[in-house]
């Protein structure tokens, strides 16, 4: 049984392998929460529809690759901005009616996860759909006693690369000025011309297009299915919860609760590990409702 | 006066609505569907315990399956040990999964009583700690509801993976029916039926009484506007643990009467669909409404098993849908369209003048 194993055999080569494949997870957690954290921390909307964008992004690649036949490395900004289109509709056609109640925007994604759950599953079925990626990143590399796929490797490069890309944006441009500002508060920010809604807008977008991004990543990860997103939603959700909501938050636990999962996965197993990860973090959360950075913002 | 907002009116709804419900199984002779029926009052109560904390208490609670899942894995252990006896003291999956002998927390559940009332106090307790913990941490709104979900979801972890003692993703079979001393209850039967409608009956005037009482004034006002209710010097975090944790209680008994209908528990029970499904039945019925959240499962769970067979395909589609609707434009439900219908009937006549009148215009479940 699970708990009986504890600290039977410790073997050091074996937990380095484990302390790296936890920086891998950390990253897919955190790749998956990037949307999710901009979404929450700049418009304040919980939207539950977050896992079935992760899993239009991996149809998205498989389709652009079964039918036109684009190679992997364009199948992903392309998921991207399919995703992107996904949730400026959304945005426009349900969400802004519902910004002044939060919880409702809650309720609304859950439905809309439910219609887009069904939706692909009447068009593509229920069976699992592969993607194809070039054979160098299907192999595994050595590196002394530690064995990593290179896809691995890859995910967490791009999360690097986009985590650097969203803290280039969000404080290095104008855009990322306004986003901040009406983070901030919305109403001061309007009254110096910042266009409140337009950047709401953009913001839902931008996050739906990188649930896109980390969908069509997962789907070599892992096969597509429609219930796919399920599997990264509930994880996705913690990241944000315990890092506050904020950008730096969202990186510093992912790569805490990624690491945990880990180490604790080596004590135990995986599903074990998962149960007392989250018990660490009602606890956590008992001690720190806030989260690791929160913004020292007004409250939605 | 609004009639819709009558308590005596109310009272009368109830009582007219469940003495139609008590008589159907003098008319229905078919187990197969009064089986279904009761399992539909498991769903209402279910709903029932989601519109007392979600709709009163303002706390959006996701990981209702939690409450719900392990009153029914406590009570399928009871009816399970039921089935075991000195020459054979282990559940053969148990066997199967190569235990020598019965894990330590099966052992309470040989005696009926004890079972029966672990499998009310461990999931009421579980709700008063996690409440409680969460709660004086002032964690609420949404980010309750995303920490309920995780709790959810850490549970179904658990249940799958100590396959040797749950039976994992297969779940509890008891083999017989329930028996409470000589008396055995048949789920096909009346009685199984009345059993449910019993409790429900009980919830319903419990959760009633409790949203009139001056405990629920407080409810509803920390609802409203919590911060407010602190600085009138009540003790928030109490109130709030108080609801969350009766409202897990109801779903623990209708997790026990589920058992009793269907003799199979599995972790399905925690799956975050029929969680979230508990909060669509009470949100389409009203969940500001314990009356709008019982017709809300009825309507659901009746639509699904008669439309579902249909449009099998798009059930899902037309639900989410429908859901996506109601958010937008019926905050409060399909009951809010018989308040404002009633409140326009309501205008310039005198106080209680058409009471009579009341339980007809609200709809009843299609049966």
């Amino acid at each position: 049984m699970a708990v009986g194993s504890f600290f039977t055999s410790f073997d050091l080569s074996a937990f380095i392998n484990a302390l790296i494949l936890g920086i891998s997870i950390a990253s897919i957690w955190l790749i998956a929460a990037l949307g999710l954290t901009i979404i929450y921390g700049a418009v304040g909307v919980i939207n539950m529809a977050h896992g079935e964008f992760i899993m239009l992004g991996a149809y998205s690649s498989y389709m652009l690759q079964s039918f036109l036949g684009l190679p992997f490395l364009l199948c992903v900004p392309a998921s991207f901005l399919i995703v992107v289109a996904v949730g400026l509709i959304l945005e426009r056609g349900l969400i802004r009616y519902l910004y002044k109640r939060p919880l409702d925007t809650l309720l609304a994604t859950f439905g809309v996860s439910l219609v887009l759950m069904q939706g692909v599953r009447l068009i593509f079925g229920s069976d699992p759909k592969y993607l194809a990626v070039p054979p160098i990143f299907s192999s595994n590399i050595q590196f002394a006693f530690v064995n990593i796929s290179v896809f691995r490797v890859v995910v967490l490069l791009v999360t690097i690369a986009v985590v650097v890309a969203l803290w280039a944006l969000f404080y290095r441009t104008r855009f990322g000025v306004q986003v901040r500002a009406v983070m901030q508060d919305k109403e001061m920010a309007a009254s110096f011309g910042v266009n409140a809604d337009r950047v709401y807008m953009l913001t839902f977008a931008l996050g739906a297009g990188l649930a896109g991004l980390a969908g069509s990543l997962f789907g070599v990860l892992n096969i597509v299915l429609p219930t796919m997103g399920a599997a990264y939603v509930v994880q996705a959700f913690l990241v944000v919860v315990v890092g506050g909501g904020t950008l730096a938050g969202s990186v510093a636990a992912g790569g805490a609760t990624g690491e945990l999962q880990s180490i604790f996965a080596y004590f135990t197993n995986d599903t074990f590990a998962r149960f007392v990860l989250f018990v660490m973090i009602v606890v956590f959360l008992r001690i720190r409702p806030q989260g690791l950075f929160a913004p020292s913002a007004k409250r939605r | 006066m609004n009639l819709y907002h009558k308590v005596s009116a109310q009272w009368l709804a109830y009582l007219v609505f469940y003495a139609v419900l008590a008589m159907v199984p003098l008319v229905v002779s078919d187990n197969f569907l009064l089986n279904q029926l009761s399992t539909y009052g498991v769903f209402a109560m279910l709903a029932l315990s989601v519109s007392l904390c979600w709709g009163f208490g303002g706390i959006l609670n996701l990981g209702q399956g939690i409450p719900f899942g392990l009153g029914a894995y406590g009570m399928a252990m009871t009816m399970q040990m039921q089935s075991q006896d000195e020459s054979n003291p282990m559940p053969p999956f148990m066997l199967n999964n190569s235990l020598d002998h019965l894990p330590l927390f099966w052992v309470p559940f040989g005696n009926t009583t004890v079972g029966i009332v672990l499998a009310l106090v461990v999931p009421t307790l579980f709700c008063a700690i996690f409440g409680g913990l969460m709660f004086r941490a002032r964690v609420s709104g949404p980010f309750f509801a995303i920490m309920t979900l995780a709790m959810l979801s850490a549970w179904y972890t658990l249940i799958l993976d100590i396959q040797p003692y749950t039976n994992g993703v297969n779940g509890i079979t008891p083999p017989a029916a329930l028996k409470l001393g000589e008396l055995v209850v048949d789920p096909y039967s009346p009685g199984a039926y009345w059993l449910v409608l019993g409790l429900l009956i009980a919830a319903t005037v419990v959760a009633k009484l409790m949203t009139l009482s001056r405990f629920g004034l407080v409810v509803q006002s920390i609802r409203n506007d919590a911060e407010r209710v602190r600085f009138l010097g009540y003790n928030v975090a109490g109130y709030e643990t108080a609801i969350y944790t009766v409202s897990g209680l109801f779903a623990a008994v209708a997790g026990c009467c589920w058992v009793i209908l269907t003799q199979y528990v599995s972790p399905a029970q925690f799956d975050t669909t029929f969680s979230l499904s508990i909060v669509i039945w009470a949100g389409i019925g009203g969940r500001m409404s314990l009356m709008g959240a019982i017709l809300g499962a009825f309507l659901i769970q009746g639509a699904q098993s008669y439309l579902g067979d249909a449009f099998l395909n798009t059930w899902l589609l037309i639900l989410g849908g429908f859901f996506i609707l109601v958010v937008r434009f019926l905050p409060k439900g399909l009951i809010g369209l018989v308040e404002s219908a009633l409140g326009r009937i309501s205008i310039g006549s005198k106080k209680g003048g058409n009471g009579v009148s009341a339980p007809r215009l609200y709809p009843q479940p299609g049966e």
